[in-house]
């Protein structure tokens, strides 16, 4: 990341013709962030829609989706991190978003309620609290899957979710208790609500705003770790970890560092995502919120970062849009109480989701995009 | 003592729906190499299967019917197993474990809801004719649901082992868990290798849902109960059939003491600790023995 | 990175900082109308509702939060659900709120009994409706207290917290778990002398409210008390069934849900337990009878409520079971969807006659009512919300008995009474505040 090498690369980017996507001209292009001039092009165009367009053009109760969309996808990338780059199969997320969220809670809470809360109400920093807390349970775990291997490190994070479940219940002066709750972390900025409505925005701009702001952030710092040497160590260890201790990548190292970037990213979406929501409830913490996460970056397509955010936006969206269903498709019942009414297909869609798109399309969303322009870029000759 | 002796005949109780069901993982394991996260919607479905043909074959004298509803509806799961095995899990062969056991989850989740919706809003009776009843045993109290459960268990585990042991596909389905491909070049079909153990899986879970639901009735979380076996099996050993029976007795006499003593003892540990006690007992198995206590340590080659 | 892609990213994030500066003006639509009509904001519309098309003046929407598919109320929130759905229906079919239709089957939600997903269903249908027809749970409903509070959206609970008396825009019918608890606990001592009571609950609103209460009664009868807290779920009740096993109360209060209830009761019974529970109106299901913990129930159970059953014969229960129809098997929720909505359907009645329909003027004609008509269903002084709550608060408790050859399972054994203990409560704060 020298001055040097940048200058070198952008004089080579200059030479990139339109319409070759996977074209390199040199190594050092390959390795570039956004690696292709459509890349770049259609990067900035998202967000600089996301940025401009959403936020005005779109009613509040879609924003406020968005918000824990873009929240929800920071955790993904977190678990992509872990998963998808390094290999290490985790279903305890939620075990780390829970202590993001409730050390954010904890923090930021008023102070001598039921439940505890210090008053710090300054968002940058429980934000960070809620990373680097996660974090260090990430890391305090990780020796643990270094230990084991494959479906039994599968498991025993899944015995983590029970044993954290259990431990938010019974700590009832942090957690409020199952079935209670206590209020999400305030999202509090130089005296200023962003939850609340204020003179120019509404709370849900403000949220959405906030959100897309640190994903940007978040994905930016992600895509950069995975090209860099950590990165190649965690493909490494992911392929084969023996090959790569005896090339000399220290499995041990890279396994408990990849634990404890996922981990925080982790916290930092789980303290995000409730402040987003505005209560947090112990038992949300369980299986099925590890599953949707799993969902998520499967379904967004495992090792690759835009793929997680479409896999989250798409995984959030998906309750609200089976809602919609009903009005395009009249056999659907909108009795929420029906056998096959919404609420219950869903859930459906999640399960026959994850399986369709494990069997058909292993590279997820991601693996369709790259059809489609795979289809085009062909054109007229696809078939 | 009396209290001791309860506890442990609770515990035993219990203990075989987990042993029914850790086997059930077990099979799946060894035959596919992959853990199975539909064994708890089996369970579900099992036990929803039994409440309705109980009901439809009351005319058949107690406890007879029962027990005639129970071998239906676990072989009405075992199809569904073999359904689920030919139509999702056999095109996936060889794809990367994970991604198969992120399938099951899948189907988990639809096998589950589609039941939900037949439980309906009450809590279902599975129409068992025990109920809550207890006979005393040399001064300990012991619910008959729980004597029935034991003895089940350990007939099922009997022929089960002599299944392996004695029969052609029971020998079969042992050579493909060793070796896929020298088994294949042995003319053993493995396909039929996986259809069974998933169909003998989905019986097991069929009967372990079932027994779990005598004494309160079926609700929509009974499937949670399926995934204590995890900890059966992790303790036992992945791919040890003997481990799984022994896991899963442990967890349940775990559980029953803990939920007995605990509450004296401990009570620090918070209300429910019972409920994941089994998952501490397998963290600190695994610290010690990262392949469980039978399980077979996998030799890695590069 | 490099230099570029940092400016371009810093720039990104900068923009989307400075749109902060295009703000959205004010939301608050709609309404108006020339002399003499009826002010309205959100929540009406000038159309008519799609079913009610000869109710020409508008159209009210009202939403409803329930326990709808997995929560551990499901058995009880559907029937309230249909009974309130059939009640709107009536005061439709006459002619609505003086020409207005009203809608509670557009925006229905399930919260599956818990107060996140509650408040995210909430805020998903909070600009569309005038008020809530329902919204079910003590727990959930605090999780949105204060912002139904901020926006003055008048709400019906599926609830009988002690805390809605104390809130403006809660409109509760009948009297709450606290004083119901007093009243099962003097009713008790009077047939058969207890000297222990437990109370096993739920954390939160709901189970915490009946326990306080409970330990007053307790306390003021002499009687030694304990509570044990017990999570929903049939796999968290390993605690509570120890607990009364091995302190064996002659009295157990019960809040909990049908399900758990049924575990609780059942398994402390099969291990000998022989004490009376006493269970708060949500824990009953008629389901329990036919449970493997049915003979439990029976030998064992009594139940509390602030109520006659589905079955009693005042004219509101009489309207009710016709209007329901022949087909439909008694069940409580439907008499507590049904009572919940009188209070409602006044106010609206009210706040059109102020000539103001806005969330405002509802919440105005609310203060406005000293009496609520519920058809003989409550007793006759019910429905006071223009006083202090300790005046408004109904005291009155009804006591059931487990009863196969009734549809709901239960029959009435001691009518409308209010114990000691209630009636010399001061009630000046809620019995529990989360």
């Amino acid at each position: 990341m020298t001055e040097q090498r940048s200058t070198s690369v952008s004089t080579k980017a200059s030479r990139q013709l339109w319409g070759r996507p996977e074209l390199y001209t040199s190594y050092g292009q390959n390795l570039r962030m956004l690696n292709t001039r459509p890349k770049q092009v259609a990067v900035v165009a998202m967000v600089l829609l996301a940025a401009t367009y959403v936020p005005f053009g779109l009613p509040d109760e879609w924003l406020h989706l968005f918000a824990m969309g873009l929240a929800a996808a920071i955790g993904a990338i977190g678990l992509n991190i872990v998963t998808g780059y390094a290999g290490q199969v985790s279903l305890g997320h939620a075990f780390f978003l829970a202590i993001g969220a409730y050390t954010a809670s904890a923090l930021s809470g008023e102070p001598g309620r039921r439940t505890i809360g210090f008053g710090i109400t300054f968002l940058p920093l429980w934000l960070l609290a809620a990373g680097v807390v996660a974090g260090v349970a990430g890391v305090i775990v990780a020796p643990l899957a270094t230990r084991l291997r494959g479906l039994y490190l599968a498991i025993v994070t899944l015995g983590l979710v029970f044993l954290g479940l259990h431990i938010f219940k019974e700590w009832k002066a942090l957690t409020g208790g199952p079935g209670v709750g206590r209020q999400g972390p305030v999202p509090e900025m130089f005296g200023q609500r962003l939850d609340r409505n204020g003179d120019l925005l509404t709370g849900d701009q403000k949220m959405y705003l906030l959100t897309l702001v640190l994903l940007v952030i978040f994905a930016v710092f992600a895509r950069n770790l995975v090209r860099s040497k950590v990165g190649r160590a965690f493909a490494a260890v992911r392929d084969r970890d023996i090959a790569a201790d005896v090339i000399g990548v220290s499995v041990t190292r890279y396994k408990v560092l990849a634990f404890g970037i996922s981990s925080f990213y982790a916290g930092c979406a789980g303290a995000l995502l409730y402040a987003v929501l505005g209560r947090v409830e112990p038992d949300s913490f369980n299986l099925l919120l590890s599953i949707q996460f799993v969902a998520m970056v499967l379904i967004g397509g495992a090792g690759t970062i835009s793929g997680s955010i479409m896999g989250a936006l798409f995984i959030t969206m998906l309750p609200r849009l089976t809602q919609e269903l009903p009005t395009v498709l009249p056999f659907i019942s909108s009795d929420v109480t029906a056998p096959l009414g919404a609420a219950n297909l869903a859930i459906i869609f999640y399960g026959l989701m994850i399986i369709l798109f494990l069997i058909f399309e292993p590279r997820g969303l991601f693996g369709i995009w790259i059809r489609i322009r795979n289809y085009f870029k062909a054109w007229p000759f696809s078939y | 003592m009396t209290t001791f002796l309860q506890a442990v005949a609770g515990g035993l109780g219990q203990g075989s729906v987990y042993a029914l069901l850790a086997l059930g993982f077990v099979i799946i394991y060894k035959s596919m190499r992959v853990v199975s996260f539909a064994q708890p919607a089996f369970m579900l479905a099992g036990a929803l299967a039994v409440s309705f043909l109980a009901e439809a074959l009351l005319g058949i004298p107690s406890p007879w019917g029962f027990f005639l509803a129970l071998v239906l509806g676990a072989v009405g799961v075992a199809l569904l197993g073999l359904g689920i095995e030919r139509t999702v899990i056999r095109p996936m062969v060889g794809k990367p474990v994970f991604v198969i056991a992120i399938i099951t989850l899948g189907i988990d989740i639809v096998v589950r809801l589609v039941a939900n919706i037949f439980i309906g809003l009450d809590v279902r009776p599975v129409g068992d004719p025990w109920g809550l009843n207890s006979i005393n045993l040399g001064g300990v109290q012991v619910q008959e649901r729980h004597i029935v459960m034991l003895v089940t268990t350990v007939l099922l585990v009997a022929v089960l082992f002599s299944f392996f042991k004695y029969s052609r596909l029971g020998l079969a389905m042992r050579a493909a868990s060793f070796n896929q491909e020298t088994a294949l070049a042995q003319g053993i079909s493995v396909g039929t290798v996986f259809a069974t153990s998933w169909a003998m899986a989905g019986a097991l879970a069929a009967v372990a849902g079932t027994f779990q639901a005598t004494g309160a009735g079926i609700d929509q979380n009974l499937w949670i109960i399926g995934l204590k076996a995890l900890p059966a099996i992790i303790l036992g050993g992945l791919d040890s059939l003997g481990g799984a029976v022994i896991g899963g007795f442990t967890v349940g006499l775990v559980e029953s003491l803990v939920a007995t003593y605990q509450g004296d003892f401990a009570p620090w540990l918070g209300q429910n600790f019972s409920v994941v006690s089994a998952y501490v007992v397998m963290l600190l198995v695994l610290l010690v023995r990262p392949y469980g206590l039978f399980g077979t340590k996998e030799v890695e080659r590069v | 990175m490099t230099s570029r892609t940092t400016q371009l990213l810093a720039g990104l994030s900068a923009l989307a900082l400075i749109a902060t500066g295009c703000g959205r003006g004010d939301s608050g639509g709609g309404g108006g109308g020339g002399e003499g009509a009826v002010r309205t904001d959100v929540g009406v519309t000038a159309e008519p509702c799609k079913d009610t098309p000869n109710l020409t003046k508008g159209c009210i929407f009202l939403g409803t939060i329930s326990d709808l598919t997995s929560g551990p109320f499901k058995a009880l929130a559907v029937p309230i659900t249909e009974a309130q759905k059939k009640f709107w229906e009536r005061v439709n079919k006459s002619g609505g709120i003086d020409g207005y239709g009203v809608d509670v089957t557009t925006y229905v939600r399930d919260n599956k009994y818990n107060p996140e997903t509650h408040n995210q269903v909430y805020q998903e249908i909070k600009s569309k409706v005038l008020g809530l027809a329902q919204t079910l749970g003590s727990p959930t409903t605090a999780a949105i207290i204060g912002d139904l509070g901020d926006n003055n959206i008048v709400s019906v609970p599926a609830s009988w917290t002690s805390a809605w008396a104390f809130e403006d825009v809660i409109l509760e019918s009948g009297t709450n778990y606290c004083l119901e608890s007093m009243n099962a606990i003097d009713y008790a001592v009077e047939q058969f002398k207890p000297k222990s009571v437990m109370a096993v609950h739920y954390p939160g609103d709901y189970g915490e409210d009946a326990a306080a209460g409970a330990k007053v009664a307790a306390e003021k009868n002499g009687l030694t008390f304990e509570a044990v807290e017990t999570a929903s779920g049939q796999d968290n009740q390993a605690g509570a069934i120890n607990a009364v096993n091995s302190k064996k109360p002659d009295l157990v209060i019960l809040t909990t849900g049908p399900t758990d209830a049924a575990v609780i009761v059942g398994q402390t019974a099969a291990r000998g337990f022989t004490g009376k529970y006493i269970g708060t109106s949500p824990t009953w299901n008629p389901g329990l009878l036919k449970s493997p913990a049915g003979p439990a129930f029976k030998a064992l159970y009594l139940q509390s409520g602030p109520w006659e059953t589905f079955t009693a014969d005042t004219p509101g229960h009489k309207n009710m079971r016709e209007i329901l129809g022949a087909g439909v098997t008694g069940n409580d929720g439907y008499t507590a969807g049904w009572v919940w909505s009188y209070p409602l359907q006044a106010a609206l009645k009210k706040a059109v006659e102020n000539k103001d329909l806005t969330r405002e003027g509802l919440l105005k004609a609310v203060k406005q009512l000293d009496k609520v008509d519920y058809e003989g269903m409550l007793p006759a002084s019910a429905g006071n919300f223009s006083g202090d709550a300790n005046a408004g608060v109904v005291r009155e408790t009804m006591i059931a008995k487990p009863d196969e050859s009734s549809p709901t399972g239960v029959s009435t054994v001691k009518t409308f009474f209010v114990g000691p203990t209630a009636k010399d409560y001061k009630f000046d704060k809620p019995c529990f505040q989360s």
